[in-house]
C-alpha cells in the first residue's frame, strides 16, 4: 500500500467495565453487567458507529474472575454487528488444534469473514485446570505454539475453496477429491484431517500474535499478520516498528504485510483538566496495598515495605530470563522503570491504568496528535485502544476522536471491504494444498 | 405436575436441507445452507414461532459436507432468538471438562438461561483428529464420560449464586469466600479449579442424553433430564419409556426429573396422499448404490450383489456386542430386519428418512393423533421433532400441527418460563458445594480486582 493512502487502524480492547483497575467502581461502569450479552452488544456496536477495525478479548484459563468464553461471546456479537471484526485470544497449549482450527472456522462462517485470531502460548499456567503436572517452559510452549498454528492451517485448507459443489441432479454434493486429509505428524501433534468444515471465507481468520519477546518478534514475522505490542515510549515504539517490520524480509513477506498496533490507554475528555480529574477519580478507587501485592508478585520484591514516593527498587527486581509469564511484559515494564525513574506511585499508576501498555490522558485533539504523530513517524500503523473506562471511555474516542482522525484523513469514513482482511489491507491467503497439487 | 396439566415437550432437530438422506436434492430445498447461520436463524426462529422447547444439533468430526460448530452456532442463535432452549451435542472423549463447562456457563449465560447439554461419548472414532492412538472401547467411554460429567457440574458449582457481588461503595467485585477450588483427582481428570465464570443462570445447563444401549440408559437414569432415543413403534416406545422411567428410584429420582422424547421424522401434507406422493419423490432422490455401500459396512455383509427387490437377512452380521459406537441403533436395524422382512429398498427407504428414527407421512390431524396417543399411551413426554424437509417440514409442523395440539390442550399456548429448565418443569439444581467451603483457594488479589 503507498503511503498517500495508508490510513491508521483500529482496534479495541473489550472490556465490561474498562481497563483502569478501578473502573468497575465508577459511576458510569456496569460491573453488574459483566455477563449480559446485551450490554456488550451495544459496545460492539459503538465500536461499529466508529468503523473500527476490529474488537478483541483476552483470556485465560485460570483465576477468579467471571468472564464469557470468547468463541461464544464473539459469535453473539458477529450476530448484532456486520462490519467490525471479532478477535478472540485462544491459547496453544491447553487447547487441541483440530478443535481450535473448526471453532475459527466455524466463526469466520457464522460472521461473513470477520474472525481474527490472537495466538498466545498461554500466559500463566493452567496445567492444574487440564489434568497436566506443569506449564511448559517458555521456549517449549512457543516451539509447541509454532506446530500448532501449522496444524492449524493445513486443517483451514484442507478443503479447496470450490469443494462444495450442490449438483441436485448428478446427487453430487461435495468434490470429495478437493477434500483432503493432512496426515500431519509432528513433534507434539498427530493428526490426520480433513477439517469438518468448509475452508473459512478468508481462507485463513486474520492471524495476531502480542508476544513481543526476542522469540514473539521472529514469530510474528513469519507468520503473523496484526501484532499486538505494549510500547511505553514514542522512541521504543519507533524501535519495535522498524526492528519487526525489518525481520519480514527474511521471510518473504513485505512491510504492508503485517499491520503493527501497540496499546494505548487513554482517558480522553473535553480538555485536558476534566481528563486529569476522571484519571485522580479512577486512581481513588484502587485500593493501594492490594495493587502493589500485584506488582510486587511480578517484581518478586515486596513494594508495600517501601515509601509510596521512593524510587522503584530495580535492583532488588527478578530479571527478565527468570520470569516464566509474559516475559516481554515483564521487560516492558522494568524499561520504563528503569528509563524514567519511576517512583513506586508512578509505577503504580501505570499500571493501574493500562496493565502495561502506555496511558495518556488528555484531551480530544491531544490523542488525535498523539496518534497522528506514532503513525506518520512509523512507530505504528494504529492502535489497540484500550479505554481506561466503558462505556464513556469507548462513547467519547468514538464520537469525538475518530471524527478528528477523519478529519485530518488519517481514517476511513466507511466500511469499504466486507471481511477483516479487507479492513486492514490483508490479502486472503492461497490454499497451499491446492498450489501443492497443481505443481 | 399433575396428570391433567402434563403437556408435551417438542425440541427441533436442526440440520442443513432436512433429516431425510435425500433432502438436499429435494426441489423445496437449498443445499448450499450448511455452513449459512441465517438458514439455522430462520429455523429457530420459526421453532419459536411454534413455542417449541428448544432446538438440538448433532455433531461429529467427520467432514460430510461440513457443518458448523455448535457452541459458536448456538451463541449465534441466542443472539438472534429469546425464549427457545438451545442444545449442543458435545463429546467427552475429546474435549477437556473445563473448557465444555466454561462454554456451556457462557452459553448459558449469553442466552439467560436457556442452553442444554446433549452427552454422548464420542459417537465416531476420532482418535486420529487428536493425537490419540486409539478411540476408547463403548464401556470406558462411558466410565469416563459419567467422571467428565461430574467434573463439569463441580466446575459450575465451584461459584456460589451470589459470589459476584459488584460493590461499588466497599471495593467488593467478588466475594472471594464464595468461590472454591474443586480439587478434582479422578481415574481419568485431574482438575483443581474454579471455573473462570459464574455459575450459569440455571445452576446446571440441562443434561440431555441420546445412547439408548443398556449402559446408556443406567448413564441415563443416573444424570440425564432429557433423553432423546431412536424407537420404530409405538409399543418398543412403551418399553423403553417404562424401562427407563423404572431405574429412576435406583437413583433416588422421580418419573418427571426425566424427559423421555423419542424422534419423530414427519412428512407432512393436507391430504395422505399428496403426503405420500412426497414421500416418494424423496425415495426417488435416494442413491441406492451409496445407500447400499453404507448399509453392508454398517452390518458387515456385503450387500453389493444383493438386488434392490430381494428380502434382506440379518444373516452373518455383526451383533450388537461386536460393535463399538451407536449399540442401541445398530440392535434397532437388526430388530426392524427380523420383525418387517424387508427387501433391501424397503430397508433403504425405511432407514433414509431420519436414520432409524419413528418416520410418520400423513396429514396433520393424522400426526396430532399419533402424538397424543404415546404421550397418553406411556409412549413418550415428548417429541424430537425431525422434519424430512427443511425449512418446509418444520413449518409445516408449526402452523398446521401445533394449534391442532394446542386446541386439545397437549400444548403451551405461551412461553410462561425464561429458562429451558422451566419450559421442561425441571427443577434448578441445589449448589452441591454452599454447604462444604473448607477448601477456599487464596486468589492473586490482583486477577480478581482487575
Amino acid at each position: 500500500m503507498g503511503e498517500a493512502n495508508r490510513k491508521v487502524h483500529l482496534n479495541v480492547f473489550l472490556r465490561a467495565t474498562g481497563h483502569h483497575a478501578g473502573a468497575w467502581r465508577h459511576e458510569d461502569a456496569h460491573p453488574e453487567l459483566e455477563l449480559d450479552i446485551d450490554y456488550l452488544g451495544q459496545l460492539a456496536r459503538i465500536a461499529e458507529r466508529g468503523k473500527l477495525d476490529s474488537i478483541f478479548l483476552a483470556d485465560g484459563y485460570a483465576g477468579g474472575g467471571s468472564k464469557l468464553e470468547p468463541f461464544t461471546l464473539l459469535s453473539a456479537l458477529a450476530s448484532v454487528t456486520e462490519h467490525i471484526g471479532l478477535i478472540a485470544t485462544v491459547g496453544t497449549v491447553y487447547n487441541d488444534p483440530f478443535h481450535v482450527a473448526r471453532q475459527f472456522a466455524s466463526l469466520d462462517h457464522i460472521s461473513g469473514g470477520r474472525a481474527g485470531w490472537n495466538i498466545v502460548t498461554g500466559a500463566g499456567s493452567a496445567a492444574h485446570n487440564f489434568s497436566r503436572d506443569e506449564h511448559p517452559e517458555h521456549a517449549e510452549r512457543y516451539e509447541t505454539g509454532e506446530e500448532f498454528v501449522e496444524v492449524v492451517k493445513q486443517l483451514w485448507d484442507s478443503w479447496e475453496d470450490d469443494a462444495l459443489i450442490f449438483d441436485k441432479k448428478a446427487g453430487k454434493l461435495v468434490d470429495s477429491s478437493k477434500v483432503h486429509e493432512i496426515n500431519f505428524k509432528g513433534h507434539t501433534y498427530v493428526v490426520k484431517g480433513p477439517l469438518n468444515i468448509p475452508r473459512p471465507p478468508q481462507g485463513y481468520p486474520v492471524l495476531v500474535q502480542a508476544g513481543s519477546s526476542e522469540q514473539g518478534k521472529e514469530l510474528a514475522a513469519k507468520t503473523a499478520e496484526v501484532i499486538f505490542t505494549a510500547q511505553q515510549t514514542f522512541d521504543a515504539g519507533r524501535e519495535f516498528y522498524s526492528d519487526v517490520k525489518g525481520r519480514l524480509a527474511k521471510y518473504g513477506r513485505s512491510a504492508d504485510e503485517l499491520v503493527i498496533l501497540p496499546g494505548l490507554a487513554p482517558i480522553v475528555a473535553d480538555t485536558e483538566a476534566e481528563a486529569r480529574e476522571l484519571e485522580e477519580e479512577l486512581h481513588s478507587f484502587v485500593d493501594t496495598k492490594r495493587a502493589l501485592d500485584g506488582l510486587s508478585e511480578r517484581f518478586t520484591v515486596n513494594l508495600n515495605d517501601y515509601a509510596l514516593d521512593a524510587p522503584v527498587p530495580l535492583d532488588k527486581a527478578k530479571p527478565a530470563e527468570e520470569f516464566n509469564g509474559i516475559r516481554s511484559r515483564q521487560e516492558v515494564i522494568l524499561d520504563a522503570a528503569r528509563r524514567e525513574g519511576f517512583t513506586i506511585r508512578q509505577l503504580l499508576y501505570r499500571s493501574n491504568g493500562g496493565h502495561g501498555h502506555i496511558t495518556f490522558t488528555g484531551s480530544v485533539l491531544q490523542t488525535a496528535d498523539l496518534i497522528e504523530k506514532w503513525f506518520l513517524n512509523h512507530a505504528a500503523d494504529g492502535f489497540n485502544v484500550l479505554p481506561q473506562l466503558f462505556p464513556t471511555g469507548l462513547e467519547i474516542f468514538v464520537d469525538k476522536v475518530i471524527p478528528e482522525l477523519q478529519n485530518r484523513g488519517l481514517f476511513r469514513t466507511e466500511y469499504e471491504g466486507a471481511t477483516l482482511r479487507e479492513s486492514l489491507g490483508l490479502r486472503r491467503p492461497a490454499n497451499t494444498r491446492h498450489l501443492q497439487q497443481s505443481i | 405436575m399433575g396428570g391433567s396439566e402434563r403437556k408435551l415437550n417438542l425440541n427441533a432437530f436442526l440440520a442443513a436441507s432436512g433429516h431425510h438422506e435425500a433432502s438436499w436434492r429435494h426441489a423445496d430445498t437449498s443445499p448450499e445452507c450448511g455452513v449459512d447461520i441465517h438458514h439455522y436463524v430462520k429455523l429457530t426462529q420459526i421453532a419459536e414461532k411454534g413455542l417449541l422447547d428448544s432446538v438440538f444439533l448433532a455433531d461429529g468430526y467427520w467432514a460430510h459436507s461440513g457443518s458448523l460448530e455448535p457452541f459458536t452456532l448456538l451463541s449465534a442463535l441466542a443472539a438472534s432468538t429469546r425464549h427457545i432452549g438451545l442444545i449442543a451435542t458435545v463429546e467427552t472423549t475429546y474435549n477437556e471438562p473445563f473448557h465444555v463447562a466454561r462454554k456451556f456457563a457462557s452459553l448459558d449465560h449469553i442466552s439467560k438461561g436457556r442452553a442444554g447439554w446433549n452427552i454422548v461419548t464420542g459417537a465416531g472414532p476420532a482418535a486420529e483428529q487428536f493425537s490419540r492412538v486409539q478411540h476408547p472401547k463403548h464401556h470406558e467411554r462411558y466410565e469416563s464420560a459419567e467422571e467428565f460429567v461430574e467434573v463439569v457440574k463441580r466446575l459450575w458449582d465451584s461459584w456460589e449464586d451470589d459470589a459476584v457481588r459488584n460493590d461499588k461503595i466497599n471495593g467488593i467485585l467478588i466475594d472471594q469466600a464464595k468461590v472454591h477450588t474443586i480439587d478434582f483427582t479422578g481415574k481419568h481428570h485431574a482438575v483443581q479449579g474454579p471455573l473462570n465464570i459464574a455459575r450459569p443462570p440455571q445452576g446446571h445447563p440441562v443434561l440431555v442424553q441420546a445412547g439408548s444401549s443398556e449402559t446408556g440408559k443406567d448413564f441415563a437414569a443416573k444424570l440425564a433430564e432429557v433423553i432423546f432415543t431412536a424407537q420404530l413403534t409405538f409399543e418398543e416406545a412403551q418399553a423403553f419409556y417404562a424401562d427407563v422411567k423404572a431405574r429412576l428410584a435406583k437413583y433416588g429420582r422421580t418419573a418427571d426429573q426425566l424427559k423421555v422424547l423419542p424422534g419423530l421424522s414427519p412428512i407432512l401434507a393436507d391430504t395422505e396422499a399428496e403426503a405420500r406422493e412426497m414421500e416418494e419423490e424423496l425415495f426417488q432422490l435416494i442413491d441406492h448404490e451409496g445407500a447400499t455401500k453404507r448399509l453392508s459396512i454398517r452390518l458387515g455383509i456385503d450387500l453389493s450383489n444383493h438386488g434392490l427387490d430381494d428380502r434382506v437377512t440379518a444373516d452373518g452380521a455383526l451383533l450388537t456386542d461386536q460393535v463399538s459406537g451407536m449399540k442401541s441403533r445398530h440392535q434397532l436395524i437388526l430388530d426392524l430386519i427380523e420383525r418387517e422382512k424387508p427387501t433391501l429398498r424397503e430397508l433403504i427407504n425405511r432407514l433414509a428418512g431420519a436414520r432409524g428414527h419413528f418416520t410418520f407421512t400423513g396429514t396433520p390431524l393424522q400426526l396430532a393423533d399419533e402424538i397424543e396417543r404415546w404421550f397418553h399411551g406411556g409412549a413418550a413426554d415428548g417429541f424430537n421433532l425431525m422434519p424430512q424437509i427443511y425449512p418446509s417440514g418444520l413449518e409445516r409442523f408449526v402452523y398446521k400441527v401445533i394449534p391442532e395440539l394446542q386446541s386439545r390442550g397437549l400444548f403451551r399456548t405461551s412461553y410462561e418460563e425464561q429458562t429451558l429448565r422451566g419450559k421442561l418443569g425441571l427443577m434448578r439444581p441445589e449448589n452441591a458445594r454452599i454447604s462444604n467451603d473448607s477448601n477456599d483457594f487464596n486468589y492473586s488479589k490482583k486477577e480478581v480486582y482487575l
